[in-house]
């Protein structure tokens, strides 16, 4: 089903609801009946989502259908009413008592629970799961009511989990950097989680010495799995460091590597790179501020007086105001040369920043009034790719002819 | 080993480096300019169209961050005062000054423990010597000011002269 929602896509969403999907296909392949039975957009998980939480906010009353439709508005109707249909279908909203015409709805507890593992699934591809079944597993084997049957069954479904994973693993050794940064996740931690298994196997060992075989099973699948973990590990650190590609590895490697390394493998890193020395600046203006601000031991001293009438002194110098617009006038005169209306496309012909500080000049030499000066742009716009600017209005710079 | 252009490499060795001086008839590289004082000769980068990189204050991107700016700036403030003493001609380069003035005026002008004051204006100073603001002969004595001060486009600096004007003057001349 198409998105409705909002149409502009970029890659980026489409590709991180493609990945969502992935993750819940796997899950559910297990269960499907055909290949669409699965969701194709990750819009109709976020309906489920939605109504979901409205219900859990509903409390023992449940939903009618209007108030389920108003919590969905967002979402478009046809959608919306396909999600219901499944979702009653599976039995994940049902009526609040089994009778005919009953218009108040409740949500079913576990398709909660299973959206929620859903999404942490999708977080790390099922890590922190494996995680979770071996402390529950170490949990079992020390409970007095476990019987080897299931220790055994336990132990077998370990090692299929372990084999499986380590297949992934060793072709994730041979994959395309996209492939093994979107797999990475899956390699992080993975000592621990040997570990954990390792202490497992012993004890399910010690407690049965009769599961020899089983566990064999499981041993062997623990160290396949560590060997795949570390070849792709060594493959992706490989590839984070010839790539520069700081996501594929956690920020804790990186932190790692930045204190353990030697002075030569850091400075390996920016060879090839030369540094300017450093050169702060410190404007006038910078330095004046900076006294200014500054703690004093004795009150500022007053500027002197200034005698109302112009100074003879000053005569000579020119104002501050003033500069600026003789600045202004001499950039205009210099655009001109004697003529008196030149077009702006011939002027502005050379690298942008100095047109762009050119133009600056000339519409600040346009907007005072007492410069004799104008821009005059008139329709039409030359696209150029290839030259700078890439795009010019034609218009003219001229002389106005009344002087201030 | 590839060839190198020797004006690309003279301009690459003059970032890495710094401000360093050369004889004064040495070559400025392209993109650098020469400052000199007669005898010797500093490359420095050269802005393009007069800018400074105060523009980049402007714009809130500061060029490179500096440690304690305002005590450091009061420094310089007070080896201007020194050395530059005909405020109507440009700063550079001005004249050597002593260094023990060059405290005076800066703990004359700023409030706080008088012996702190110098210690850390001295650290101060070799900071904006090291930078090419000064330059300083710590055996000698004596400051003067650096080749950067040169680059002060000069409608900056009427600012700066006014506030010259206002600072206490260095204790030979008070005297």
């Amino acid at each position: 089903m198409p998105s409705h929602r909002e149409p502009p896509q970029t890659l980026e969403d489409v590709l991180a609801g493609e990945a969502v999907l992935g993750v819940y296909r796997q899950m559910f392949a297990a269960l499907a009946r055909d290949a669409g039975a699965v969701v194709d957009d990750p819009e109709m998980v976020d309906i489920a989502e939605t109504l979901l939480s409205a219900f859990a906010e509903a409390g023992e009353e449940g939903l009618s259908r209007e108030q389920m439709r108003h919590v969905c508005r967002h979402y478009p109707a046809e959608a919306f009413e396909n999600r219901l249909r499944v979702l009653k279908g599976l039995g994940a909203i049902r009526e609040v008592f089994p009778k005919p015409n009953q218009l108040r709805y409740r949500a079913s507890f576990t398709s909660v629970v299973g959206l929620m593992f859903v999404r942490r699934m999708m977080r790390d591809g099922g890590q922190s799961e494996m995680h979770r079944l071996l402390a529950l597993e170490q949990l079992n084997v020390a409970d007095p009511r476990m019987t080897a049957e299931q220790a055994r069954d336990g132990a077998e479904g370990l090692a299929r989990a372990f084999r499986l994973w380590s297949v992934e693993l060793v072709t994730l050794t041979h994959s395309t950097i996209e492939e093994l940064r979107e797999q990475a996740p899956k390699l992080w931690g993975t000592a621990e989680i040997i570990e954990r298994a390792e202490r497992l196997h012993e004890a399910i060992l010690r407690r049965w010495p009769e599961l020899e075989d089983a566990c064999t099973e499981l041993r062997a699948a623990i160290h396949a799995y560590g060997d795949a973990s570390r070849r792709a590990a060594a493959r992706l650190a490989d590839s984070a460091g010839t790539t520069r590609n700081l996501t594929l590895l956690p920020a804790e490697s990186w932190r790692t590597f930045a204190r353990t390394a030697s002075r030569e493998e850091l400075a390996a890193v920016l060879e090839g790179f030369v540094f300017d020395a450093p050169a702060p600046w410190h404007d006038p203006a910078a330095i004046v501020a900076a006294v200014q601000e500054g703690p004093r031991t004795v009150p500022p001293r007053p500027a002197p007086p200034r005698p109302a009438v112009p100074d003879a002194g000053l005569v000579e110098r020119v104002p501050a105001g003033r500069s600026e617009t003789d600045r202004l006038a001499a950039v205009a005169e210099q655009v001109l040369r004697g003529r008196d209306r030149v077009p702006v496309g011939e002027v502005l012909e050379r690298d942008w920043p100095a047109a762009r500080r050119l133009l600056a000049d000339l519409s600040a030499a346009h907007l005072r009034p007492e410069l004799p000066y104008r821009l005059v742009w008139s329709d039409g716009l030359r696209v150029r790719p290839d030259g700078s600017p890439s795009w010019l209005s034609d218009g003219v710079f001229e002389r106005t002819g009344r002087a201030s | 080993m590839t060839e190198v252009d020797p004006r690309v490499l003279a301009r690459a060795r003059a970032r890495v480096t710094g401000p360093v001086a050369d004889a004064a008839a040495a070559p400025v590289p392209a993109g650098l300019v020469g400052v000199t004082d007669g005898e010797r000769r500093w490359a420095l980068p050269a802005w393009p169209d007069g800018a400074t990189p105060a523009l980049l204050e402007e714009y809130q991107s500061a060029p490179m961050p500096l440690e304690r700016p305002g005590p450091l700036r009061r420094v310089l403030a007070a080896a201007l005062r020194c050395c530059w003493r005909n405020l109507d001609d440009d700063p550079w380069p001005g004249r050597p000054a002593q260094i023990a003035d060059v405290l005076e005026v800066h703990v004359a002008s700023v409030r706080g423990d008088a012996e702190l004051m110098r210690r850390w204006a001295v650290g101060d100073l070799r900071r904006l010597a090291d930078t090419g603001w000064l330059l300083l002969d710590e055996e000698a004595g004596t400051v003067r000011l650096g080749p950067r001060t040169a680059l002060w486009p000069p409608e900056s600096l009427p600012p700066l002269r006014a506030l010259l004007r206002r600072m206490p003057p260095p204790p030979a001349e008070g005297a």
